[in-house]
């Protein structure tokens, strides 16, 4: 079902009864409806995101990520429909929304800065795509001879090591940028290694230095705790499954993309574990958290599962490059030619994939602030109404 | 590799000799050898010595035109499986050998030659022959499948890669020394500054731009468009990030923005306005310059550059005033607010000079920069609008000792003074703002709807009024209704009035001395203001001395004709009673605006002494000359005028007839 068309119904009907009920008593019980219904909806996304394994939307992958983010759009919608639409001000000022309200703008704030490092990290991913897509190039070229091989290795070499970069804090690094193999073909990567960190970082450092991606979604979800008591039925509720749903999406997208500081990345936070959706969440997350300690070990790549792909084909590309001797064997040569392959489809899916996430993405950050300045006039308003009858 | 054809003896070895020392220099004249000169004997001697590995050098003006005629026989062959491709001739292998060890000295692991540095000639030799290098690959590769051919291919290809890879290196290592000292994106705010004269390139001198440029062309036409234009991106976003260094900015994130006290906001906002207009004034302009002088030739590398590296910039600096928009709005935010404002305003003109006509990033950008542009509008608007609200509720209980102007008058007519500074941008403001809320009028709440509908319903000169001027009145009625309700706080209806009067006279006096605020307000609103402050006037004469006067009044004191003493003395004695209070109190009130306090003792002054001089040249004599006279005859007119001339000093009230 198009995202659109489901939410837009589901505000119509929300507003349609919302008109009809005028007095707040009476409303209650639709409220009560209407906050199952959201919970619902974000269980179905959920469990969907976690089935989904088929080769076009494969775990982890870009357009697995552009379907999460659609999930948290749809959720952020129909949130709002459940929240805020004629919603009167007051209550913001109240329990438990004067509390979990703020809570709430406050790691909206900071799902901003984390929507802006993706969109830096994506730009990376996108300059990595390029040196794959030269390597590719290079080695479609018949016969593959010293020269493709040289020049495809060099990129590749390049790639790994801003690759590998990520994470790993380089106290000294020169200035060099990645086009090392500096004087002709003799000198080595490893000699070379030291020249591509400093350009990297220039791409990645959307923020001060002292910026993390893995400290915002520490404080992201450091407050994030169940309502309990009266409060499972009241407002508290669905705030609490938007902030489950923007913090797991957060972290999984700090996860997976090259974004600044990821070291000490949770691998877990909790999350209630008897609501309709928490189990499809619970399980997202065991699966991302063990896949990050796997690879936080190596600290490298991230999760994305294009980049780990293309993190392999490049390795064995470059060995490949290392014991080249021209010409090459029948065999040797298809099994490279599999290689290229698999990386130009990569490329390939990154080139459609990564523009539209970005752009999700960005409209995700334009939602959030919309979102967090309709709140913001609320409380204001509720502030003068409560001001004015005093 | 081929030397230069002319003359290049004497030149090479003119360098020879200036750059002995060099040894990759020196090595490059080894090429030159195959001389008539005889000078360059001994050179070629001793060179030959060196290296005794060196065969007979062949002739490269030969070795190269026969390459050339193979090249164009390669073009006319066809590929046929059944027939043999032509003999590779053996000029080739020279030919590889040369260029090889050229590539060799060139690109020496310890002592490389430096682009930057290398003779005109030399550089268009090399340039020549990686040209004619890539062009003989691929004439080779349509007979591929034959192995010779494939051999020697693969031998070109090693030898090309080697060059495009010395170039890369070479082009970035010039990149990369931009002289920074030499960078005139000034912080100075001179006028002549404004706009960078056309030939005017960041850092670099002309000569390294038609280096750079060369390279350019070299890669580009050999398929290494890719790697070249990654090394600009990287060396400039790198440079421009210095640049942002320079300027002082900091890049925040929106959760520090948020979180900072306003005084470091306001410094940040300050800086922010300068990087933002230096970035969009100067520095991106001649980025573009200097990306199309480098990419000369090649326009749509040049302006994918630009497009991508303006936008990892702008969407940086635009983030910074979309953090700003999100803060916590309040009064004191507002002048800063309109800053950033402008400054996004004025970022649409000059980019539009700077991208193609519908250019997506472009879009994107003026997209991004209208949102956020808008938003600040949105927030300037509640600002006034909240100043407005607030003035209205605000209920404080104490009233201002003497009736004397209330602070919070001050404060707004203060504020709406400064607010008036920014008059032209205001009215485009609440103008754009309100077109669009018309559109959009179910997104803000009802109460601002309800505000924004008022307008139609008042009067015929209502129509003329824009919408700020329309919001300046609305703040001004509420300091009016405020007003009145403060007033009501004195006992005294008398000082009630003089409140009023210093209010509104202070309210007067300072839209009149501000043309901004005058003409803004308008005539009309300020004929009605004095209007209201003569009544006040009045009122006050009425309820303070309407008394005083009824007792100078002669009727009622004469019975059957006669002047009825007792009643007299009764009058005398309350005038006196009354004018001592009077001046008891009302010389402990505050009428700091001196042309009002004059105004106000001239008027009473008019009023009581005529009246009191006439009562007394009437009716004094009936009292027996001596201590009855003095008894009732408390004052002479002269001392009425002491006394009025007291009045409104916020004395702590001296009493009458002690003085003198």
């Amino acid at each position: 079902m198009p995202p659109t068309d489901h939410q837009s119904s589901f505000l119509n009907r929300i507003s349609i009864r919302r008109n009809q009920v005028t007095s707040m008593e009476g409303n209650h019980d639709q409220e009560l409806e209407e906050i199952e219904l959201f919970q619902k909806h974000v269980a179905d996304r959920l469990a969907e995101l976690a089935s989904s394994t088929d080769d076009s939307n494969a775990f982890l992958s870009i357009a697995w990520f552009r379907t999460l983010i659609d999930a948290l759009l749809c959720c952020e919608s129909e949130f709002k429909a459940v929240l805020i639409l004629d919603r009167d001000p007051t209550h913001f000022v109240k329990p438990p929304l004067d509390r979990v309200g703020p809570e709430l703008q406050d790691r909206c704030v900071k799902a901003l800065d984390i929507c802006n490092a993706i969109t830096y990290a994506i730009d990376l991913v996108h300059y990595w795509q390029q040196l794959a897509e030269i390597a590719v190039t290079s080695l479609e070229q018949r016969p593959i001879g010293d020269g493709q091989i040289a020049r495809a290795k060099k990129v590749l070499s390049a790639l790994l090591m801003f690759i590998a970069d990520d994470n790993k804090e380089q106290t000294k690094s020169t200035e060099r940028s990645w086009s090392f193999g500096r004087r002709g073909s003799g000198s080595t990567v490893s000699k070379d290694k030291d020249r591509g960190g400093k350009s990297f970082r220039y791409m990645n450092l959307a923020f001060n230095k002292s910026w993390s991606a893995a400290k915002e979604i520490q404080a992201m979800s450091a407050n994030l705790v169940e309502p309990r008591g009266k409060e499972v039925n009241g407002l508290a509720m669905p705030v609490y499954v938007m902030s489950s749903v923007l913090v797991f999406s957060m972290w999984a997208l700090v996860a997976a993309f090259p974004c600044q500081e990821r070291n000490g990345l949770l691998t877990h936070f909790p999350v209630a574990k008897n609501l309709i959706w928490a189990q499809s969440l619970i399980s997202l997350q065991e699966k991302i958290g063990e896949e990050w300690k796997k690879k936080e070990k190596k600290a490298k790549v991230g999760l994305l599962e294009e980049v780990q792909r293309m993190e392999k084909v490049a390795t064995s590309l470059v060995e490949f490059a290392d014991a080249f001797k021209f010409p090459v064997e029948e065999e040797k040569l298809k099994e490279v030619e599999e290689q290229v392959k698999e990386l130009s489809e990569i490329c390939k899916k990154l080139e459609e994939d990564l523009a539209p996430l970005q752009q999700q993405i960005r409209e995700v950050f334009h939602r959030l602030v919309r979102s967090r300045g309709e709140i913001m006039d609320l409380v204001e308003q509720a502030g003068y109404i409560m001001g004015s009858s005093a | 590799m081929e030397p230069d054809s002319s003359s290049p003896e004497e030149n090479s070895s003119e360098k020879n000799d200036e750059q002995q020392d060099q040894s990759a220099e020196g090595e490059i004249t080894e090429d030159s050898k195959p001389s008539d000169g005889s000078e360059e004997k001994e050179e070629a001697e001793k060179e030959a010595n060196e290296d005794e590995a060196d065969q007979q050098p062949p002739d490269v003006v030969k070795v190269t035109d026969e390459i050339d005629q193979f090249i164009a026989l390669l073009s006319s062959e066809t590929v046929d499986d059944d027939n043999e491709p032509p003999k590779i001739p053996e000029s080739l292998e020279q030919y590889a050998f040369l260029a090889e060890a050229k590539i060799a000295n060139y690109d020496a692991t310890d002592n490389p030659v430096k682009w930057g540095e290398l003779p005109e000639e030399l550089m268009t030799a090399l340039l020549e022959n990686v040209a004619r290098i890539h062009k003989l690959s691929v004439s080779l590769s349509k007979f591929s499948s034959h192995s010779e051919y494939a051999m020697t291919l693969n031998r070109f290809g090693e030898i090309l890669q080697r060059a495009l890879s010395f170039f890369e290196e070479e082009f970035r290592l010039l990149l990369e020394d931009c002289d920074v000292q030499n960078i005139e994106y000034s912080s100075d705010p001179d006028p002549e500054k404004e706009l960078p004269p056309v030939n005017y390139f960041p850092g670099y001198p002309d000569d390294i731009i038609a280096k750079l440029n060369r390279l350019v062309h070299a890669l580009i036409t050999t398929g290494h468009e890719t790697e070249c234009c990654q090394l600009y991106f990287l060396e400039r976003r790198k440079a421009l990030d210095a640049a942002l260094d320079r300027l002082g900015y900091e890049k925040n994130s929106i959760d520090d923005v948020q979180k900072k006290n306003w005084d470091a906001m306001e410094r940040d906002i300050v800086t922010w306005i300068k990087t933002y207009k230096e970035f969009s004034k100067n520095i991106l302009p001649s980025e573009r310059n200097l990306i199309e002088s480098i990419y000369a030739g090649h326009e749509s590398a040049s302006l994918n550059l630009f497009r991508i590296l303006t936008r990892a910039f702008l969407i940086q600096l635009l983030n910074f005033s979309e953090a700003v928009a999100m803060t916590k709005r309040s009064d004191e935010k507002l002048f800063k607010f309109v800053d950033v404002y402008e400054a996004l305003r004025d970022l649409v003109p000059a980019l539009d000079g700077l991208f193609p006509a519908d250019d997506g990033v472009h879009e994107l950008i003026k997209s991004d920069a209208t949102l956020t542009r808008c938003k600040l509008g949105e927030t300037i608007i509640c600002i006034f609008r909240e100043l407005e609200c607030k003035i209205k509720t605000e209920s404080g209980k104490t009233a201002v000792p003497g009736g004397a102007v209330h602070p919070n008058t001050r404060y707004t007519l203060n504020y709406l003074n400064l607010a008036c500074e920014y008059k032209d941008t205001l009215e485009l403001l609440f103008k754009e703002h309100q077109r669009i809320e018309r559109a959009d009028s179910n997104r803000t709440g009802p109460e601002f709807q309800a505000a924004n509908n008022q307008p139609s319903n008042n009067n015929e000169e209502v129509t003329v009024q824009s919408p700020f001027q329309l919001q300046l009145i609305k703040v001004m009625d509420s300091v009016d209704s405020n007003l009145e309700g403060k007033s009501k706080l004195y006992k005294d209806a008398s000082l009630s009035l003089i409140f009023l009067m210093n209010n509104g006279r202070y309210i007067l006096q300072k839209v009149k001395a501000s043309p901004d605020l005058k003409s803004v307000m308008g005539d009309p609103w300020i004929r009605k203001r004095s209007s209201d402050l003569r009544s006040y006037h009045k009122s006050y004469q009425r309820e303070t001395w309407g008394k005083v006067l009824q007792c100078l009044n002669a009727e009622g004191l004469t019975v059957h004709g006669k002047v009825s003493k007792p009643t007299l003395k009764e009058r005398f004695k309350s005038f006196n009673a009354m004018f001592d209070e009077i001046h008891k109190t009302q010389s402990t009130w505050l009428v700091t605006d001196e042309q009002l306090q004059s105004e106000l003792r001239v008027s009473i002054s008019s009023l009581v002494i005529p009246a009191y001089r006439s009562f007394m040249a009437r009716f004094s004599s009936t009292f027996t000359p001596g201590r009855q006279t003095e008894k009732y005859v408390k004052y002479q007119p002269e001392d009425i005028e002491t006394y009025i001339d007291e009045l409104f000093d916020g004395n702590s009230g001296s009493q009458p007839g002690k003085k003198k």
